[in-house]
């Protein structure tokens, strides 16, 4: 019997949270998108901010940049950190944002975007769907990364949601953030190469088999690396592992979530 | 033609246990609640606002490790109107479980004195904190069947994604004992697949959001009464459609599906 052949390789890198890395941080994420949902800002929002081509926030996320950025940036004027930090786009039904917030973006430019009479996908998914239908840096939109605050915690049904809004778009690298992990795609397409910033992420890890059970998953570059192991819900699935080397390589059968700690 | 299968047994689900506890000693109208023996598991996160009311109900308290830490700072804080002191020898846990490198040495030691059952763990490095927990509990509450036996988690979402996973993943590895996940924002359950399943709404407290959640496995058919988008025989999986955001329409929701779920609900502020 032919031996299959081998799977292309996707590289993954979280550079772009380094601060010390020169920007743009890496060739496959050369343009970054920045999406903010409607949750606490974690403290890393200016660093993403400030690297990223196009900043869209997600309804009441808007509410969190206005009153969030200043706060994260207390040496600075709040008035000046509101006018800085201005969303380009504000995208969603509207019904979380508060009209002075509206008020205050769409008076310095801010592109609003009702979105009310959708009810059938997530905020999220709304912005990851304008964002690839107005690429920022349209000759560069095979090495776009949506980078996406607030995505994580709180109501768990929109986390889940939002978790599936990766698998709806596995063709485009979208990174979930929070103050605590980041969590990503890892289509089974690919063999994947996973650069470690050890600076900002870990020591703990997982992989998460969300939506199917893994017959068949490889990992090296972990404590306790899996061998052809399979992965479930009810059964093992890979949690407080620990990253041992700067590159994790992960081939599996079945798509499987990336989860990474991030230091304090 | 096949003959039909027979009927799944019904299972049926309650949140009584999140009612503000009534001041007299009347029992309560929900019989299934009156029954039910409650076990509370105190995970390493921030207590949400209803730990008290969780706390007076359960038979026996557990603490994962730097749960006891939560308990110690935020018992006191969630109940400022009393003195500090008092509150945290009142709300003393049973048991402190786990590896005990997040536990701090003081608090170890005021519980300690006080009686609480400290067992360290440190050497089994295979199962998650829950897990052990869960598995504390089913072999220590004598007298319970495990269809009475309820064990109300805190702590146990939000924070590391791994760990979150970890915490769902016990439920369904203990898939025939109640275990509900609880957050300041939302509570969980799992639905096993094996039963159909009545959810009895307290609207005082819980809703309007809701989701059904195909964590594991996708689901072929699954089907609902009692919710503004109810599912007729409907597909579920990731990459597909994941149930989220719907509304409580009803104070009894049934779900049957041929796959395990997740069922989530909001928490009212």
């Amino acid at each position: 019997m032919a031996p299959a052949p081998p799977l292309p390789t996707m590289r993954h890198s979280s550079a772009f949270l380094n601060p010390s890395s020169p920007a743009p941080p890496d060739d496959a994420c050369a343009t970054l998108a920045l999406v903010v949902l409607n949750q606490r800002l974690p403290r890393f929002a200016p660093l993403l901010w400030s690297r990223a081509a196009v900043r869209v926030c997600a309804d009441g996320g808007a509410n969190r940049v206005f009153d969030g950025m200043p706060e994260l940036l207390p040496g600075q004027d709040p008035g000046e950190v509101r006018a800085r930090y201005k969303p380009d786009v504000i995208k969603g039904d509207m019904d979380s944002i508060r009209p002075e917030v509206k008020e205050y973006y769409s008076n310095l430019g801010t592109k609003i975007v009702d979105e009310s009479h959708d009810q059938d996908t997530t905020d999220l998914h709304k912005c990851v769907a304008f964002i690839t239908q107005n690429p920022p840096v349209p000759d560069k939109s095979n090495q776009l990364c949506i980078l996406v605050l607030g995505a994580l915690g709180g109501r768990f049904d929109h986390e889940m949601g939002n978790i599936n809004v990766l698998h709806l778009f596995p063709n485009i690298k979208i990174v979930l953030l929070s103050d605590d992990c980041l969590i990503f795609l890892l289509p089974r397409t690919h063999r994947h190469e996973i650069h470690i910033e050890r600076s900002i992420e870990g020591p703990h890890c997982g992989l998460i088999p969300i939506g199917t059970p893994s017959t068949s998953t490889t990992t090296t570059g972990l404590r306790w690396n899996l061998y052809n192991a399979s992965m479930s819900y009810g059964g093992l699935i890979s949690t407080s592992n620990v990253l041992e080397e700067d590159k994790v390589t992960v081939t599996s059968d079945s798509d499987l979530i990336w989860t990474a700690s991030l230091r304090d | 033609m096949p003959a039909s299968a027979m009927p799944l047994p019904t299972m049926t689900h309650s949140s009584a246990f999140l009612l503000p506890a009534s001041s007299s000693s009347a029992p309560r109208a929900d019989d299934a609640a009156a029954s039910t023996t409650y076990a509370l598991v105190v995970l390493n996160q921030r207590l949400p606002r209803f730990a008290p009311l969780l706390w007076a109900q359960a038979r026996l308290r557990l603490c994962a490790d730097g749960g006891a830490n939560r308990v110690f700072d935020g018992m006191p804080e969630l109940l400022p109107a009393e003195d500090p002191d008092e509150v945290r020898a009142r709300y003393k846990p049973d048991v402190i479980k786990g590896d005990m490198d997040s536990i701090r040495p003081e608090v170890k030691e005021y519980y300690s004195n006080l009686g609480a059952n400290i067992v360290d763990e440190s050497h089994d490095q295979d199962t998650t904190d829950l897990h052990k927990c869960i598995s504390y509990i089913t072999r220590n509450l004598p007298g319970t069947e495990n269809s009475n036996l309820c064990i109300l988690v805190v702590g146990a979402l939000g924070g590391r994604f791994d760990h979150e996973m970890g915490n769902i993943n016990v439920l369904y590895r203990f898939s025939n004992i109640r275990i509900v996940l609880l957050s300041d924002d939302c509570s969980i359950i799992l639905l096993p697949k094996t039963h159909t399943h009545e959810i009895h709404i307290e609207r005082s407290v819980e809703g309007p959001h809701c989701g059904l959640i195909p964590i594991g496995a996708p689901s072929t058919s699954t089907t609902t009464t009692g919710l503004r988008w109810n599912l007729a025989n409907t597909s579920m999986s990731y990459g597909g459609l994941v149930s989220t955001s719907n509304i409580v329409e009803e104070d009894i929701v049934t779900v049957t599906s041929d796959s395990d779920l997740i069922w989530t609900i909001s928490l009212r502020h």
